[in-house]
């Protein structure tokens, strides 16, 4: 009895996630300056991450040191997020001479890679249905 | 099993030692094999103070005089920078070049004592480091255990290379990644550089070069992608001109010469082969090439020169000048293998050089002819290090070279002090025997006017038998009879690479 209950649990808690039922809100923190931009993109899958398109994308205008980027239906499942402060508000990451991204960015779970960006591995988390808080921090 | 009164005592001991360490190690963490050897040689080998921990608060001290007088006309700083902090929680790098920057001030004012001071470089990297109390980003030759990631290579800018002045502003320099600027008086530091919002975190080396009109060259080197970005910086600090090259090979270059014309670059044969961490474990030995020299034309970077010589390695340039048919001539310290950065500067960390690890490092002078042939003769009976000219001389026609110099087969740094003479081939030394280690030495002209070798040379030494630094001076014309005036610090400092004179 109580494993058709949970069998029949876990078909519900599936279906809600097909069905977009999940909520995510991430926070950033440490922004040097309160202007510009934050800009971040949802990754559902390795393979788009490491190249391929983005599930979501937010722009949300920076108006304190810290932000909040809301997204309110999606899939529960993986996700990374890729993000950074568009300091000058001119919608791109500038970089430097060398190519090296000269406005701040960071990577779901705070990850980071070594010249280049943190691998999916190190970045994933997972969005269960419902409600989901993930923070960033800039620092 | 009852505690009698002498186990009470060794474990209390062993409590309040433990208690005194900063950075106590947890008790489940095993004992870092690097740090334990260092900690075993370093109580057999005075050596390994030259590789020892600095207090984190630096140097304040004043040095004692053992003999001579200040020459009048001596008066100014000499700044220094070298690593200086090698461990944290028990755990040490594994290269010498992982450790963060020091910069020392000696203060000569002809009729008082030398003084001294020395503070950490604030990078990131330290005050981030020293608030968690452990190591906390890759280095260029070490993975401390739990290190994050990086965001850039300033997160592991060690500005532990050398100093420079410019414009009135003190800089600790790296060949990573950003210059950081430091006030000259107090060696507080104020943070990047940042030559123009484009060139933020951008690798600017250590090794920058002075035309005499005030003009400052450098370069940065992204190994990894064949490139490198000059600079050209007015004497006022505002940078005039700053480009990327993108087809020199990937070679480490760590120093470059000028020419009243050309930027010569040798690129030697520790050649990037793929980006790996640490990041000195991205380069390999490849002589299936010779070493390359590239001389770019200072007025039009798109125009470049050639040149191909046997294989080797090298990290310090003397100085170059170029003849009107456009014949340059270079000097450097070359050795046929980079066993002194892959090996040697590995055995450091542990305080036992390895005779294996030698690189036998010679002065050559190098002729780039225009018809594309490049010639060398060795010049040094020596091993040969840090090579410096007059100043005033960057990039022309000159005389003299002088350089650190040891015999073959002494592991244990530079113990000669030795001057060439290029036009008649002379040789002038004085051994300070195995007691000493030289450190990189500075000519100091005599006045504007005074012609080419008429001046000082001063340089630190770690007194091995002393166990604490010292100040030398010599009358550049007379290196053989000895140092004109000595001094002497009550403390040993960690070995330093690279400084500059600022004249007061």
């Amino acid at each position: 009895m109580t494993s058709m209950m949970t069998a029949a649990l876990m078909t519900a808690l599936l279906s809600l996630g097909a069905d977009s039922d999940a909520s995510l809100t991430v926070t950033v923190e440490g922004l040097q300056t309160p202007e510009g931009a934050v800009m971040m993109a949802l990754y559902a899958d390795e393979a788009s991450w490491n190249g391929g398109d983005a599930v979501e994308g937010r722009r949300v205008v920076v108006q304190g040191l810290t932000a909040t980027v809301e997204f309110a239906s999606l899939p529960a499942g993986d996700y990374a997020i890729r993000m950074f402060h568009d300091v000058d508000g001119d919608g791109e990451l500038d970089t430097n001479l060398m190519g090296i991204p000269s406005e701040p960015f960071a990577f779901s779970n705070n990850a980071r890679g070594n010249f280049g960006p943190a691998s999916w591995a190190d970045a994933v988390f997972t969005v269960s249905p419902g409600g989901n808080a993930h923070a960033l921090d800039l620092q | 099993m009852a505690l009698n009164r002498r186990h009470l005592l060794s474990l209390m001991a062993a409590g309040s030692g433990a208690a005194a360490l900063p950075g106590l190690a947890l008790a489940n963490q095993p004992v870092d094999p690097v740090y334990a050897a260092f900690e075993a040689a370093s109580r057999e080998d005075p050596w390994t103070l030259g590789f020892t921990d600095a207090p984190s608060e630096g140097f304040d001290g004043v040095a004692r005089r053992l003999h001579g007088r200040l020459p009048r006309g001596l008066a100014g700083v000499l700044h220094r920078n070298g690593p200086a902090r090698f461990s944290r929680n028990e755990w040490r790098y594994r290269h010498w070049f992982d450790g963060d920057g020091m910069v020392h001030a000696w203060r000569l004012t002809p009729g008082r004592d030398v003084s001294h001071t020395a503070r950490f470089v604030g990078t990131r990297k330290w005050q981030n480091e020293e608030a968690a109390g452990r190591f906390l980003v890759p280095t260029f030759g070490s993975n401390p255990p739990g290190s994050i990631g990086l965001r850039g290579p300033d997160d592991m800018n060690a500005a532990n290379t050398s100093v420079m002045m410019l414009n009135g502003e003190l800089m600790a320099l790296w060949e990573g990644g950003s210059a950081w600027r430091l006030d000259p008086e107090t060696l507080e530091s104020r943070g990047s550089r940042d030559f123009h919002e484009s060139l933020r975190g951008v690798p600017f080396s250590a090794h920058p070069k002075i035309d005499p009109d005030g003009t400052v060259w450098n370069f940065g080197q992204a190994a990894s992608h064949d490139l490198l970005v000059l600079y050209q910086i007015g004497a006022d600090g505002a940078l005039r001109r700053a480009e990327m090259v993108d087809d020199i090979p990937g070679g480490m270059i760590h120093d470059f010469a000028v020419t009243d014309r050309s930027l010569v670059f040798l690129i030697g044969n520790l050649a990037f082969q793929r980006m790996q961490m640490p990041f000195l474990d991205s380069f390999g030995w490849d002589d299936s090439r010779g070493m390359r020299v590239v001389a770019i034309d200072k007025a039009d970077w798109s125009r470049r020169r050639t040149w191909d010589m046997p294989p080797g390695f090298l990290f310090h340039v003397g100085g170059a000048w170029e003849d009107a048919d456009g014949t340059i001539h270079v000097d450097a310290a070359l050795s046929d293998d980079a066993e002194i950065a892959t090996g040697h500067a590995r055995d450091v960390m542990l305080g036992t050089p390895q005779l294996e690890h030698q690189s036998i490092s010679r002065m050559r002078l190098i002729t780039l002819h225009p018809d594309g042939r490049a010639e060398q003769s060795v010049f040094s009976d020596v091993c040969a290090e840090f090579p410096q000219v007059d100043p005033r001389y960057t990039g022309l026609a000159r005389r003299f070279t002088w350089h650190v110099g040891w015999p073959d087969g002494h592991m244990r740094g530079a113990t000669q002090l030795v001057q060439r003479d290029l036009v008649s081939g002379a040789t002038q030394r004085f051994d300070f025997g195995t007691d000493i280690v030289v450190e990189e030495p500075l000519f100091i002209p005599n006045g504007d006017r005074a012609e080419e070798g008429e001046g000082w040379l001063v340089h630190t030494a770690l007194n091995k038998r002393e166990r604490a630094t010292e100040l030398h001076v010599f009358n550049a014309r007379h290196i053989e009879d000895g140092p004109v005036t000595s001094w002497r610090l009550p403390y040993a400092c960690p070995l330093g690479f690279h400084g500059c004179w600022r004249g007061v």
